[in-house]
Parts: structure tokens; sequence; C-alpha cells
């Protein structure tokens, strides 16, 4: 009896500091398939509007790499309604920011503005999604704008091309085989076509979802929300409205045996000419599909290769398959990957860097994606350090994980570093983005709210175990920088 | 919650799609209202300063300790602060770095510090640990032995990487050329000054700077003011310590001209631009609201700004081109900077040159004023979600002196900036005609930018923002260099009347009177020499006999005020006898000197041959003319018990006596100590004896 009063106790006071972090909010699906999220907070006078687009580089077609990111650049080029360089010039004149990112599986986009312009940001990411215009400058300026990025980023930085040489070598024959920056060449040879296809393709609200939170009134913004998305036509409605706008009388005509001028872009689902109407509900009816490349399902082998860089440090890349970041494994080995190298008293530290001094810097980080997952474990050498020391003692450090249980104390250590992290302060912009990236990646927008608690479900055992199933030194690829010969 | 998203789905549709006129952009609801709460701030006996900024959001708090010393001038030991400030957290009297680790990472706290700063951010239930750690570092830093070879170690890869990296390599060459030489602010480690210090150093920096005497403690988050006035008493009111460092008045420097600098970076694909200028303002200056919308439009954080439309957007140079203006107490400066593929980076210059000059010529238009303005406004608001700004404005406002309403009123000292006075601030503060070209890249851009300078000469710059040596082959050998100077310092035809002349100078006495900077008292110094290699030297000063040395041929010893008398080592005499006769390098096959030629470098405009020598000792660089073939400047390293000290001396005035040349001026370096002087007396073949020099 007194027992059981006492694990009563413990749940009454982990929910209540569970409770003191809860994000509250709303989610619902628009007619046209895009998905909506709502957060509201008070404390300071800003909102953050979202739009995430579940479309990134393994989307792309070889031969067409580097599309989605090169895409994200073109679409702050303007739209039907703004013109070219004004996209971001509304937003800062009222006091915001904005910004995006592409990764390997979407691409997002976000302005942070004073609260009294939500509507302003509905607005901007309304016209992005529905009529985004691009001309041939803009093409050509976010062309070299994006070669001079992947100078700044990838070429020009010392191992600034690690991820490249990564992925290149563990994914082969799947589009995880590069990486979002993509070909410089392969965009030199897009067409026009391919723009527009894959405007037309991906750019769809049943591939998009609205992620807004800050100091808003729910009611007030789900009205604007149905003003600015809800119009937005469904299906393959949408292109039928984008080749309205975009095509001459004539050209319109011939293609759809409508006459242009019966349709109103103000009104575009509901015309009143039956002809019309029957279009319409026609191409709302025609489904937008997207083919999703599936989970990586290629073999691994053993490798060992050297890059040689523009660096004067050697550099260590070691990189294990690991699984999709939706396994549940994910919370474990994210909690391996603690115990090897975070914080200070972490191992890869204690043992590489600090006692051995064989480097000036070791880190390792799980990468999840969507289709397949990496471990990444690695160190910048110090000058001089032996690399076959180096590795050897990678060796040592991974086997430990693998042989033996980790300590109490040192996952007690990682619990409370983990609790630690998800108790942080977030921003507006965090909160927004995470609850998109829950919704679109697992389907539950409200692990937001649970993760913590997946989190210390993961006993010793379980680490033991994913170390055991994932570091295997036979699938590993190992990936030497040298200094290139000056 | 599964069933009431249901219902809210079912819902949704049911609102319904109305007319829309996309054309109309929407209007701005009414101004949110923008409050800034009040932080506390009370100050406890030992002189520290607590600000409070409480915020219950998230059950965490966090906790800053910044000290009151101002950054010290470290001279010819640069990057001591940084060096001890990363050995800060590497061990305490009772927690060795290990168990301090372990302590903080058990409890998840964050927990770290810089060469000013400690720093600690937990849970609120595990901030009692966390405090213990934090005021046993703050207090009683112990700076372990192996862990400061450690640290050392890791700044020399550091250093190496520094050479690979062309950010660090130009943000170094841009704090050398753009604050004054004797400014912490130029101060930049290299290998040399990173050998120069001691881990007693580090120590005495740590006690120097690491002082309740003007220092704060930030506290934000969970907390109120009782807990918070009760938390600082208990973990930092019997914290003790003495005045903090305070550095006289560092000046400014002064640009004349336009000057390109390049550091030279193999390989590279794009250049890295800095063009930098000092200003004069200091923090909460009533300037500064104005200056920072001048930089905003300029290159600052809005994205339409000039730089960024004109280089990225309309010209398609770069990914990014920004401006930045640093407002510092201790010394200010504008930067516009950015990464340019290699083919562009003159014309990226020429662009940002050309948008520096057109703000100090017109007017910025009212479209760009209220943009900028408006941004700012929202940028402000955008802060204050997070609470360290809250607290952050507290702590400038007691740290500038700046008037209490400062940050509640900054809105409307924005709303009132004009266009007139964005021109009176390019006027006032820009410097279109004296500022810094820094560019980091490949050597083949080089040539394209003369054109910006000013004189027409490109400074080269090494990794570490000094001045770099470009070494090309001789084209001839050590033994060749060697003859040839032994030839012109003699005025001699062959070797065989030089060692003539040579043979007939027994002793000399040589007088120099010196001047330094660094000594307020004019000094003597006398040097004796009797064939083959006795020599005595002595230092004086108002009278007083400094610092005297000798060496007889088999043994010798120095003495001076402040170390007393030591006697040559072993070593040291070895090292001694590899220099014989009046000019020793014409008996370096002899004595058993290594010597080997380096290469022709230029220095100061004048190509020189580089010879390496070293007697087992000391390794030296000496300097000789291409043309007048006379040595010019010698340059050693020599170890003084832990410190590698640099002494530079240079020849120059070179006049016959006795058919030979002496230089009849020579001044040295010896670390950071200068000194210059003039030979004010040489006699030859008189008597003299080391009487006075033992």
């Amino acid at each position: 009896m007194k027992k059981l009063i006492y694990v009563g106790l413990a749940s009454v006071f982990s929910t209540a500091l569970f409770a003191q972090q809860k994000v509250e909010y709303v989610e619902y699906d628009l007619d046209n398939g895009m998905h909506v999220i709502l957060h509201e907070d008070h404390s300071t006078p800003i909102v953050a509007v979202s739009v995430l687009y579940h479309v990134g580089s393994k989307n792309e077609k070889v031969g067409r790499t580097g599309f989605a990111h090169f895409f994200e650049h073109l679409l702050f080029e303007g739209s039907a309604n703004i013109e070219r360089g004004e996209y971001s010039e509304l937003v800062e004149k009222n006091g915001g920011t904005l910004n995006a990112n592409t990764s390997n599986d979407r691409t997002y986009y976000y302005e942070l503005l004073p609260s009294n312009q939500l509507e302003l940001g509905m607005w901007l990411e309304s016209e992005r999604l529905l009529h985004a215009k691009v001309d041939e400058t803009g093409i050509e300026t976010q062309r070299s704008v994006v070669k001079e990025e992947k100078r700044q980023r990838v070429d020009n930085q010392p191992y600034g091309s690690f991820l490249t040489e990564t992925f290149k070598r563990m994914f082969v024959d799947h589009p995880y085989n590069w990486v979002p920056i993509g070909s410089m060449a392969d965009l030199d040879a897009a067409q026009e076509e391919d723009y527009v296809n894959f405007y037309r393709t991906f750019y769809v609200p049943s591939n998009a979802t609205l992620s807004i939170a800050g100091d808003l009134d729910i009611e007030q913004t789900k009205k604007w929300i149905n003003k600015y998305f809800g119009s937005i036509p469904k299906g393959q409605a949408i292109n039928l409205y984008r080749d309205w706008q975009g095509m001459d009388a004539d050209a319109f005509e011939k293609k759809y045996g409508v006459a242009k001028d019966k349709l109103d872009g103000n009104n575009f689902m509901k015309p009143s000419d039956a002809a019309a109407k029957k279009l319409v509900a026609k191409y709302a009816a025609m489904p937008c599909t997207i083919n999703r490349p599936p989970v990586y399902s290629g073999t691994y082998t053993a490798q060992t290769d050297t890059v040689y860089d523009n660096i004067t440090l050697p550099g260590l890349f070691i990189t294990y398959p690991f699984p999709t970041q939706t396994n549940k494994d994910f919370y474990a080995l994210n909690m391996m990957n603690q115990v090897l190298s975070g914080g200070s008293s972490s191992r890869l530290n204690k043992a590489i860097v600090e006692k051995k001094q064989l480097a000036v810097q070791a880190f390792s980080f799980p990468f999840g994606l969507e289709a397949g997952g990496l471990g990444i474990i690695a160190a910048i050498a110090s000058d001089g350090a032996d690399l076959d020391e180096l590795k050897a003692e990678f060796d040592t450090q991974i086997a430990l994980m693998r042989d033996d249980l980790i300590s109490e104390e040192e996952f007690q250590k990682v619990r409370n570093s983990i609790e630690n992290d998800m108790l942080g302060q977030r921003s507006m912009a965090g909160i927004a983005e995470e609850l998109a990236n829950n919704h679109v990646y697992f389907g539950d927008a409200n692990l937001i709210n649970t993760e913590l608690a997946n989190y210390m479900a993961v006993t010793r055992e379980d680490i033991q175990r994913v170390a055991k199933k994932y570091l295997d030194n036979d699938k590993r690829l190992i990936l030497y920088y040298l200094p290139k010969e000056k | 919650m599964k069933k009431l998203l249901y219902i809210a789905a079912f819902l949704a549709p049911t609102l319904l799609s109305a007319q829309i006129d996309r054309s109309i952009r929407p209007k701005a609801a009414p101004a949110p209202e923008i409050n800034i709460k009040d932080s506390e701030v009370f100050k406890l006996e030992n002189g520290l300063t607590v600000v409070l900024s409480e915020n219950h959001k998230v059950p965490r708090v966090s906790f800053q300790l910044v000290m009151g010393a101002d950054p010290m001038l470290e001279g010819s030991k640069a990057g001591l602060s940084s060096l001890a400030g990363s050995l800060v957290m590497s061990g305490t009297e009772s927690r060795t770095k290990d168990q301090l680790d372990a302590e903080k990472d058990y409890i998840g706290a964050s927990l770290g510090a810089d060469e000013n700063s400690v720093y600690l951010s937990c849970l609120t239930k595990h901030m009692d640990k966390g405090l213990t750690l934090m005021a046993d570092v703050l207090q009683n830093a112990n700076f372990p032995q192996s862990e400061y070879e450690r640290i050392v170690k890791q700044n020399e890869s550091g250093l190496k990487s520094t050479k690979s990296s062309p950010a660090a390599m130009a943000g170094n060459a841009r704090a050398k050329v753009t604050f004054p030489a004797n400014h912490p602010y130029s101060e930049v480690m290299t290998e040399a000054s990173l050998a120069a210090i001691t881990r007693e150093d580090v120590v005495a920096y740590y006690k120097q700077t690491f002082t309740p005497d003007g220092a704060y403690l930030v506290v934000v988050g969970d907390m109120t003011k009782e807990q918070a006035m009760k938390t600082a008493k208990k973990y930092f009111g019997s914290w003790k310590g003495g005045d903090a460092y305070e550095n006289e008045n560092l000046g400014m420097r002064k640009l004349s001209g336009n000057q390109v600098f390049f550091v030279k970076k193999p390989g590279a694909v794009q250049s890295t631009i800095n063009i930098a200028f000092p200003m004069d303002i200091t923090p909460g200056d009533e300037d500064q609201i104005a200056l920072t919308v001048l930089n905003n439009i300029m290159g600052g954080g809005v994205f339409g700004n000039r730089l960024m439309q004109n280089l990225r957007e309309d010209k398609a140079y770069t990914y990014g081109c920004r401006s930045a203006i640093d407002i510092d107490e201790y010394g200010s400066m504008f930067f516009a900077y950015g990464d340019f593929r290699n083919e562009v980076t003159d014309s990226a210059i020429t662009e940002i040159l050309y948008e520096i000059k057109r703000i100090t010529e017109d007017y910025v238009t009212d479209e760009e004023l209220d943009m900028t303005k408006k941004n700012m406004a929202g940028g402000f608001a955008r802060s204050l979600e997070s609470p360290q700004t809250v607290a952050r404005f507290a702590l400038n406002i007691k740290q500038y002196d700046l008037p209490e309403d400062y940050y509640q009123t900054y809105l409307q000292k924005l709303e009132k900036v004009t266009k007139e006075d964005i021109l009176d601030m390019a006027q006032k503060y820009l410097q279109p005609k004296n500022l810094n070209i820094i560019v980091v890249g490949n050597e083949e851009v080089k040539d394209r930018l003369k054109q910006f300078d000013s004189d027409g000469k490109i400074d080269m710059l090494d990794a570490f923002g000094n001045e770099a040596k470009e070494v090309r082959p001789a084209d001839i050998t050590a033994d060749q260099l060697l003859e040839k100077y032994v030839l012109a310092v003699t005025n001699s035809q062959n070797m065989k009347s030089a060692k003539k002349k040579v043979k007939k100078v027994k002793t000399y006495k040589r007088v120099v009177e010196l001047t330094s900077p660094q000594i307020p008292i004019p000094l003597k110094m006398t040097d004796v020499w009797i064939a083959p290699n006795k020599e005595g030297q002595k230092m004086e000063g108002q009278g007083m006999v400094l610092q005297k040395s000798y060496f007889d041929g088999k043994a010798g010893g120095s003495s001076s005020m402040q170390a007393g008398k030591t006697e040559m080592t072993a070593e040291e005499i070895a090292a001694k006898q590899k220099t014989q006769g009046l000019i020793p390098e014409m008996n370096y096959g002899e004595t058993g000197m290594e010597y080997a030629i380096i290469g022709i470098e230029e220095v100061d405009g004048k190509e020189m041959y580089v010879l390496k020598t070293n007697d087992g000792s000391n390794e030296s660089f000496d300097y000789f003319d291409m043309e007048s073939l006379m040595k010019m400047k010698s340059v050693s390293n020599s170890k003084q018990g832990e410190e590698v000290v640099t002494t530079e001396v240079t020849y120059g005035e070179y006049e016959e006596v006795n058919g030979i040349l002496f230089p009849k001026e020579t001044s040295m370096s010896i670390g950071p100590m200068t000194l210059s002087g003039k030979v004010s007396e040489l006699i030859i073949n008189k008597k003299v004896d080391l009487s006075g020099y033992n």
C-alpha cells in the first residue's frame, strides 16, 4: 500500500513538470488537403508563419540534382502580385525576417513577424504556393547565387565536402546519393520545362503543411487561413488555375476546351458558367500524386577512402548505417550518441581529445532521415597525430559501446542531459518548425509533448542493443581527409 | 486528444471559401504594445552587482558572471587571455577537470568560462549543484600543468588550422590593421607569442581578471528577487579579489589613404574580402541608433540592404555581402565583408567602395529609411522573446551608464531618425578614402587589386596579420654569400687581402647611445672585443650599470641589477666559441657553426639574402642586402627560462674605419621592447681589458 502511494506521488511530480512545458495546439486539414497547425502564445508580440513542403533533394532525378534547393531560392523571386525583389522587402519593411532551408526530405519557408502582421505573412506564403513567378533574370541570378553558396559552404570550407563525400559512398542507386546542394552542372542543364514540372508536382496544397505559432487569436487566424489558403484550388485544379493565368486565351481554350474568360481568378473554384464549372470540378477531382522514394534498401559494405582537401589538419570520418528517424531505436541511438560525444565528460572527448590528445575535436551525430539514416563519428586530428592510432582509439571506444553496458552514472547523466535539452526555452519559430516536422515525418504533431517520455523509457540495455545492432564494422565507411599537396 | 482533432477536422470545411482579390495586400493590425519587464538590480558588499530578469516560463535558470576588468595589452604574449580563458575550466583546488566535467554533465548543465566570464545554465532543480561548481571555478581554478600543456598543444593545432580558414585569416588581418599596434584588439596569437606564454602568466591573468571589483552577475529565469538575493549572497558573497585591471587610454588608429592587404590562400576558389576602418564612438553614444540605421541600410540586418541588393541580387557575385559596425567600449569599427568568386574579386571591391562612398554623398531614400526603421523596430520586438535580451538591456544600462529608460524609449528614438541624420552620420563616421581592404585568396587575383591601393603597393600579410615573409630561392650558395659579404665589408678584391686587413684589427671599443619609447632615460651601451674571441658588454643608464656580461674565450657570465650574477653554462660556452674573430662569418667553416642559405626575401622594399645559422644553442637569421651585400639585420630566437624571446638587431649607415666597414646605426628589439641607437665612439687597437665587465 505504502509503495503505491510513492509511485503515485512520483507520477504527480513528473506530470506537473511536463505540464509546465506542454505545447498546446490545434490542427486540421483544409479541403484542398493542406494541413494546418496553430499554436497560441502571447508572451512576446511576434508570430512565426511557416510552410513546409514535403519535397527535398531525394525527390530529384539523376541529372537534375540540387533542384529542390534551387527552387527554394527561386520562390523568393515574386508572384503574380509581388514584383521581383519585393518579397523580402515586404517582410523586412514590416519589421520581420524571413528565410528558408532545404534538406534531403523537405523544403521549409518561414517569416517571423510582429504579431500585427500575421495576415501579411499568410498572404505572402499563399502567393508563393499558388502562383509564384520567376523570370529569366531571376533564374540566372539565383543560379549564380547558389553556385556562390556552394563555393562558400562546401568548396572553400575546410572539410566542407564531408557530407557530400559520405552520402555518395553510403547510398548507392538511391537519391540520398547526393546532398541538397547538388551538382552545378545539373543546374546549368535545367530547362524551363523542368521548373514548370517541379512546381506543378510538388508545390501543391496537399503536399504542404502550414504551421503558425505566436501571439495570435485562433478564430481570427482560421478565418484568414480560409481566405488565403482555403481559396487555393484543390487537386489538379491548381495547375488548371496556373495555366489559366499563364497561357493566352487561344492556347488555354485549345488545351481545355473552355474559354479563358469563363473563369475568374478571384473566385476560381466557383465559376458561374456550366462548362467551366464542370472543368474545375473535373480537375479538382484529379489527385496530385507524388512518387516518394522508398527507404534505402541497398547493401552496405566496409569501405575505406581518402579525400584530399585544402586543410592543414587531417580528419577522420567514420560512418555507420542507421535506421530511419521514425524507427523507435532512434531514441536509444540519440542517447548512445550523448554517451559518445555529449559534453566535455563524454567518452570521445575524454579519451581522444584530452587523454591521448590525438584530436583537437571529436564529435558524432546521428543523421536521421525519412528514407534512411547514418551515424557519423569524426575527429579533426591534432597536429602531428598518428592517424592509425586515432582510428585504433575510435575502434576501442566503439567496441566498448557494443561490449559493455554503460554505467548507471553515465546513464543518469544522459537522461539528465536529455531532460535539460527538452526543457529548454523554445522560440516561436522553433515550435512552428517542430510541430510541422513531427506532423510530416511522424504523423504526430503531439510528439513535441511526448518525446521526453519516449527518451525516459530507454534503458541501458536498449543502448547496448542498438550499439551492437548498428555499429557494424562490416558496413561502415572510413573516410580520411588529408591535406592537398601544395 | 484524438477525438478533439477529429471534430476540428470536421468543422474546418464548413467555413466557406470566400471570394478573394489577391492583389490587395493585407494591412497591419494595430501595433502590439511592447513591454519590457523591469529587471531587478542590487549590489553585494564585495562590489558584485546582480541583475535579475525574472521569467518562469520554463523551469530553468541561468547565471552569467561578467568581470569588470579591461582587456589587457599582451605584447609578445598575444593570446594570453584567450589561452587563460580556455583553461579556467581545467580544474580547481578540490576538483580535477574530469570530476568537474562529470559533475556538470551529470546534472545536464552547461557550465563554461572564457577570458572574462563564467556562465551556468541548468534546470532550476539542479541549481544548487550547478552554483557550487560555478563558484568553485570562479574562485579556485588551479591550472594544472598537464592541462596547461594540453591546451597549449591544442592552440598550436588551432594556429595551424587558422592557416586554412579564410574567415579566421581575414579576421586576424582586420584586427591587426584596423586597431593601433599597442591596442589589445590588434593583438593576435602566433606560434611565437604562444611559445612565450608561461603557466605563471595564466595564473597571474586569472588573479587580475577574476575579481568581484566591478563585476556583474546576470541572473535570468525561474527565480524571484528574494531567491536571487539569497542565492547570490550564498555563492558569491564571500568571493574576494583585488582591484580589477584597468588600462590607459588606448587610442584609435589613423588610416591614411586606402590600403590593400593580401593574405595568400593557395587553391582558394573564392576571395574573402573585408573592408574596414575604425570609428570614434562608444556604446550608448547619442549617435549610436542613427549610425546603426545607416549600417542596416548599407549592409546590416535587412536582406534588402544596398550591399546585398547590389552584389548578390543584381550582380550575383556572392551568396552574401554584408556590413557590420562593432561599437565597443575599447575600440569601434565598421566593416563590410563577403566571399566572392576569384574572377569578380576586383569588381566586388569596386562595388563595395561605391556603396560606402554613395551613402556619404546623397540622402538615403525615404523608402530605405522607412523600411530599415520598421525592420529594426520589429527586430527589437523579436529580440524580446529571449529573456537573455531583457537581462542584457539591464546590464548595458549599468555598464555603459545609459539613462534608465534607454530601452523603454528605444522605439521613439528610432522613429525620430531622419535621412538628414543618416547623411550626417555617414559624413562623420565613414571613411571612403581612408580604409583597409583585406583580401584572403588565391594569388592569381592579387595583381588586379593594385588599383585600389593609394600608394599602389599591396602589403602581404601572413595568416596572423603580420607582414608576410616572401621568400624566393637564392641564386648563390651560402659559401658564395659569405665570401661576397666578407669582400664587401672589408672593401677587398680577394679573400687574401680581406684576411690581411682583418688581422690588423686586434681590439675595438664601441659606445652606442640608445633611446627607447618604453624607457624614460637615455641608455649607453659599451662593447669591447679582443682578438680572437674575448668580449665584454655593459649597459648603463644615468651613470648606473644596469647589466653587464663578458666572455674570456673559455668562460663567461653576466650580471644585472634584477637577476644578480649568472655564469655561462657549458652549452652557452660551446655556442659562443663558434663565433670567432672580428668578422665571425670568415671562420664559420672552422668553428663548426651550422649555416644555410634560406633564400631571398623582400624586407622594407629591399631584396635581401637570408642566412640561417645555428650555434647549437640559438637559431638566427641574418639578412644581407643583395645590392650592397652589407648585413642589415639579424633575428634570433632564444630561450630565457620558459620564454622564447625574439631579438632583432638592425644595422645601418656603414662607415669605413681602418679599411673595414662598421655600422654607425644599430637598433634592437627584444620582445616588446625597442631600442634605437647611434654609435658615438669606435676605437680600434687601443688597449682594452675585460675588468669592467665581469
